[in-house]
């Protein structure tokens, strides 16, 4: 019976109060279903074991000392809790290409509204001037060419993109991680296809946007 | 501001890296790190081109890891007294254990919302270069002071 109270939608009368939408039955059971994981693990300083091995508890009353509050910023981690916490790892349960549509749709309407619309009479130049400094997370590419030949013909979403690497994830649920360097990738949005020369595109995703690129005449392969 | 924007292209880059973020931690509330990404990536991109961020957005994303800071998935809020008088909002990353502290004011006006901001930001152009030195810096202060003076808009009670 108390179950039936907890499943019960919020009425109708009390959401324009509360202002608080009642979410779908799914995305609502994946988010407690977080929610539980994050809070109920145990936390390691309460851990009884580890206290009693690794410390000398003084049973007599001693005076708590008193905290001394840093005044440092927040300064950001380093290279080795980075590694430990992993902090860019896409774990390997994540990975699956029906949960990334949604990005891919919002990728879609992030570059519409870059190109103000994306009408076949816009000039191919100037979208691909936008292009350059655009976004390319949550895009779907393709590799046309690449020097080897395993490489081509691999499709999926872009989700991660490094200095010299692209992580894709195609539809057979595989993240691949397929190098930038000897390589072309080609992004079709509404019919426009365009061409992306890995060579040229060897920079961090957030260092492009800064960076200004030279207009070369030959690309070889 | 609406008509004439400089960064156009770079704001909207922004703006879709933060709705990205979202989308993914809406899909999958364990992807943690993929939202993490996208955070550090708008972060660098703001940071390289020097463009200020809404304090809503900031406050949003963890200063140690860039974490997205959703209550209940990513982080916890809680409510405290500070004095007799005032109290606090703590948010508080669940993987870096990072706080910000946010104080409960609901009169608090935002830097950019005060009239002297507006007029501040039209003076540097007009006057010469070395006068406009120390006005340059007042903001800058005020950023990086900002967290732990400023509002909760939502004040929570203890059930």
């Amino acid at each position: 019976m108390d179950e039936a109270v907890v499943e019960t939608h919020i009425p109708c009368d009390l959401v324009k109060v509360l202002g608080v939408e009642p979410q779908i039955r799914s995305k609502a059971v994946a988010f407690t279903q977080a929610f539980l994981k994050k809070n109920t693990e145990p936390r390691p300083q309460l851990d009884e074991k580890s206290l009693l091995s690794h410390k000398a508890v003084i049973l007599e009353y001693t005076r708590p000392k008193k905290k001394r509050i840093n005044k440092q910023q927040a300064k950001g981690l380093n290279a080795q809790q980075k590694r430990e916490i992993k902090i860019f790892h896409i774990k390997s349960e994540h990975q699956r290409y029906e949960l990334f549509l949604p990005l891919h749709n919002l990728w879609k309407q992030y570059i519409i509204d870059l190109c103000s619309g994306l009408k076949p009479t816009s000039s191919p130049q100037s979208v691909q001037q936008k292009l350059l400094k655009a976004d390319f997370h949550g895009a779907i590419i393709t590799v046309v060419r690449s020097k080897c030949p395993s490489y081509v013909g691999i499709t999926g979403i872009l989700i991660q993109e490094f200095k010299h690497v692209f992580k894709i994830i195609t539809k057979q649920d595989t993240l691949k991680v397929i190098p930038k360097r000897n390589s072309v990738f080609q992004v079709e949005i509404n019919g426009f296809i365009s061409y992306i020369y890995g060579n040229k595109f060897e920079q961090r995703a957030s260092e492009r946007s800064a960076k200004k690129f030279k207009i070369s005449g030959t690309i070889d392969l | 501001m609406s008509g004439h924007v400089k960064d156009k292209e770079a704001y909207l880059r922004l703006n879709y890296l933060y709705q990205a973020a979202h989308c993914v931690l809406n899909q999958n509330p364990n992807n943690v790190e993929l939202s993490r990404f996208y955070c550090f990536t708008q972060r660098t991109i703001a940071r390289r081109l020097v463009l200020r961020q809404d304090p809503s957005v900031k406050r949003t994303i963890c200063k140690k890891c860039c974490t997205l800071l959703v209550p209940g998935l990513t982080a916890t809020t809680r409510q405290r007294k500070r004095g007799k008088k005032r109290s606090i909002t703590i948010l508080r990353c669940l993987s870096c254990k990072q706080s910000k502290t946010l104080l409960n004011n609901p009169d608090y006006c935002l830097w950019q919302d005060r009239p002297e901001s507006q007029a501040q930001q039209k003076q540097p152009d007009q006057n010469a270069p070395v006068q406009s030195q120390p006005k340059k810096s007042k903001p800058a202060r005020f950023d990086s002071s900002n967290p732990s003076t400023s509002t909760a808009t939502v004040e929570q009670t203890p059930p």
